[in-house]
């Protein structure tokens, strides 16, 4: 099982029913990702990159094809079996942060914990994790309002690993933030994959495309190339 | 997390939270307060005439010629056909004729109106309970009662006087004092009636030619008393269809505790369908609430989900919010018809202590739970329709 790929695609299609006809999001796509893998999926807008990664991201199911996760199909779990694999295999890290607004920066990276193991004590893993993505103790009690792009990024990389996951699913993890700031928090996620973590990345930016190990080009839902 | 997250966000949106709890605490005060009231009121009134509800009340119909003068009350043939009447059906009953009137009487300096009943010394403890002093006897001696007494500073030994039938004035000693019966009675109202023997009764008022004005018959067993009124009724009434000939108003206390019964279960049902509709007016509000916040918070949902939160626990989130609308707004409910329903009760002339009743209080637990079913009905659609938001959709709802 430690051999299987963290991620695979086989023959995933994502077709959606108009009035026009079908619409293929997704065509054939056949792909995967190994263990300690950083992979960047790019493609340009409306060309099925999302999709994808809410395929990967046990957000969504494909119409036809597998998916498989860690080596086991996700295509007929139930909800509340793709819902434990989003909490427990895979760390989300979204272009709009998607902090939960009510709570502080320490409760976000502390909401995953609670959900995982229940309510105890888990401060001192969400301060080493803050810590870890370079995010400042004293802001820790602040609500996503009362901090910039690059903390709530940070915040958002902290709780994406709370709970060890698998592998990283990075959403255009730069795309709300200025060059200096986007710079930083690639460095970052640069650094965890060099301790290990497997990351998969969606990204129109070849720059961020840059500090991945593999490039899957995606066009019109179909692979078209991989740098 | 999950309820302190529907903690925050009731916080966070106070005065739409607070909107809401006024529906649920007008609603809970209603049930409550309209309960509580009811409740005390039926209590209260079982109470008062439980005591003397084994009792038929005959008042006589007709007027009759006695001597050349006429008159309306039972004569002593009445009364022994009466009696047989009632013996043909049990040997076990008290049947007691008395005189009763109005009758001006003077205590102290104060010219007062009270009512006078006359009866034979042996009857009188089948009716009244003394509280103090003897039962009177000959034609100067009465008893009053507790409240009369209270009313009129009169004790033991105190003096009062009526203007005899002859025109003398007749100065009589209070040597009882009889408990209060309350107002509400089958038997005679004690609270404020002076009470003495026929002798007495005739040298105040006069004998009414000899006819009583009134007949009690106590029996035990309410099918006695029931199968009593028919017997009487057939005997005294003749044929049912010629009402003009009868000579006897029987007055059931069984049947009227029915009718009484009855009316207060149909107030009951009045009073909780006005609740009722307080209530639904409520829920519907919270359910509009609860609908705009989920609106409100789709995105905030669609994070919730992606990042590992069952559908379950979604449901269970605006679930506590709404419970939490229902439990606060229920307590303030009830607690608010702690505070209204004695002055209510006590405006009705109810004792405060009436408040203290099980089937009263019982309203406080009824008011707390109607209140957070109602709340967690109202929140149940939105909280569904909250769990089963499509995570990616929910996401990019700005």
């Amino acid at each position: 099982m430690d051999d299987a790929p963290v991620v695979e695609l086989i023959d995933v299609s994502k077709v959606y029913q108009m009035k026009a006809g079908d619409v293929y999001a997704l065509n054939h796509v056949n792909f995967s990702v190994r263990r300690g893998e950083f992979v960047a999926i790019m493609g340009p807008s409306g060309s099925g990159k999302s999709t994808l990664m809410n395929m990967i991201g046990c957000l969504d199911v494909p119409t036809s094809g597998t998916i498989k996760i860690n080596g086991v199909s996700t295509t007929d779990m139930t909800d509340d079996e793709l819902t434990e694999h989003r909490l427990n295999t895979i760390g989300f890290i979204f272009q709009k942060f998607n902090l939960i607004s009510l709570l502080t920066a320490y409760e976000n990276v502390e909401y995953p914990l609670i959900l995982k193991y229940g309510q105890r004590d888990h401060s001192e893993r969400v301060k080493k994790l803050l810590r870890m993505v370079g995010f400042t103790e004293d802001r820790m009690q602040h609500t996503p309002y009362e901090l910039s792009g690059g903390q709530q990024q940070r915040v958002s990389i902290a709780r994406a690993l709370a709970n060890d996951p698998t592998f990283l699913l990075c959403d255009e993890p730069t795309g709300n933030l200025d060059s200096k700031m986007s710079t930083q928090i690639m460095e970052i996620l640069s650094d965890l994959h060099k301790q290990g973590r497997t990351l998969v990345m969606v990204t129109h930016n070849p720059e961020t495309a840059e500090y991945a190990d593999r490039v899957i080009i995606i066009r019109d839902g179909e692979i078209v190339g991989e740098e | 997390m999950i309820v302190s997250l529907a903690l925050r966000n009731l916080k966070l949106n106070k005065f739409r939270t607070i909107l809401s709890m006024i529906g649920i605490v007008i609603g809970v005060f209603a049930i409550c307060a309209m309960g509580m009231v009811s409740a005390g009121f039926t209590d209260e009134m079982d109470n008062m005439i439980t005591d003397t509800a084994d009792t038929l009340t005959l008042s006589p119909l007709g007027e009759k010629v006695v001597g050349g003068h006429t008159a309306v009350g039972f004569s002593e043939k009445d009364v022994r056909n009466i009696e047989s009447a009632t013996k043909s059906v049990t040997k076990e009953y008290e049947l007691v004729p008395y005189y009763n009137t109005y009758k001006p009487v003077t205590v102290g300096k104060d010219l007062l109106t009270a009512s006078v009943y006359g009866l034979d010394s042996n009857d009188m403890s089948g009716l009244v309970t003394l509280v103090s002093g003897t039962w009177p006897k000959g034609g100067t001696n009465v008893i009053v009662g507790e409240q009369f007494a209270e009313d009129n500073e009169l004790r033991l030994g105190s003096r009062i006087s009526f203007l005899g039938v002859s025109g003398q004035e007749i100065t009589c000693r209070v040597v009882g004092i009889m408990e209060n019966t309350g107002l509400l009675t089958f038997g005679i109202a004690t609270d404020s009636s002076i009470l003495g023997t026929t002798e007495w009764y005739s040298s105040v008022v006069g004998n009414n030619y000899g006819l009583y004005d009134k007949i009690i018959i106590k029996a035990y067993d309410p099918e006695d008393l029931a199968l009593i009124d028919e017997a009487v009724d057939k005997k005294m009434n003749g044929k049912e269809d010629k009402d003009s000939d009868n000579t006897v108003s029987i007055l059931n206390s069984y049947e009227l505790m029915d009718i009484f019964d009855e009316i207060m279960n149909m107030s009951s049902i009045f009073t909780t369908v006005i609740s009722g509709i307080s209530l639904l007016v409520a829920a519907v509000a919270i359910t509009n609430v609860m609908l705009m916040s989920v609106k409100e918070r789709t995105r905030e949902v669609g994070i919730l989900r992606s990042i590992g939160t069952y559908r379950s626990q979604i449901l269970q989130m605006f679930l506590y919010e709404a419970g939490l609308i229902g439990l606060i707004g229920s307590v303030f409910g009830v607690a608010l018809s702690l505070i209204v329903s004695p002055v209510f009760m006590m405006i009705m002339g109810l004792e405060f202590t009436a408040m203290f009743s099980v089937s009263v209080l019982s309203y406080i637990p009824l008011g707390i739970v109607v209140g957070l079913v109602v709340c967690l009905a109202s929140g149940l659609y939105p909280a569904w329709k909250a769990a089963n938001l499509n995570p990616v959709e929910a996401m990019s709802t700005d």
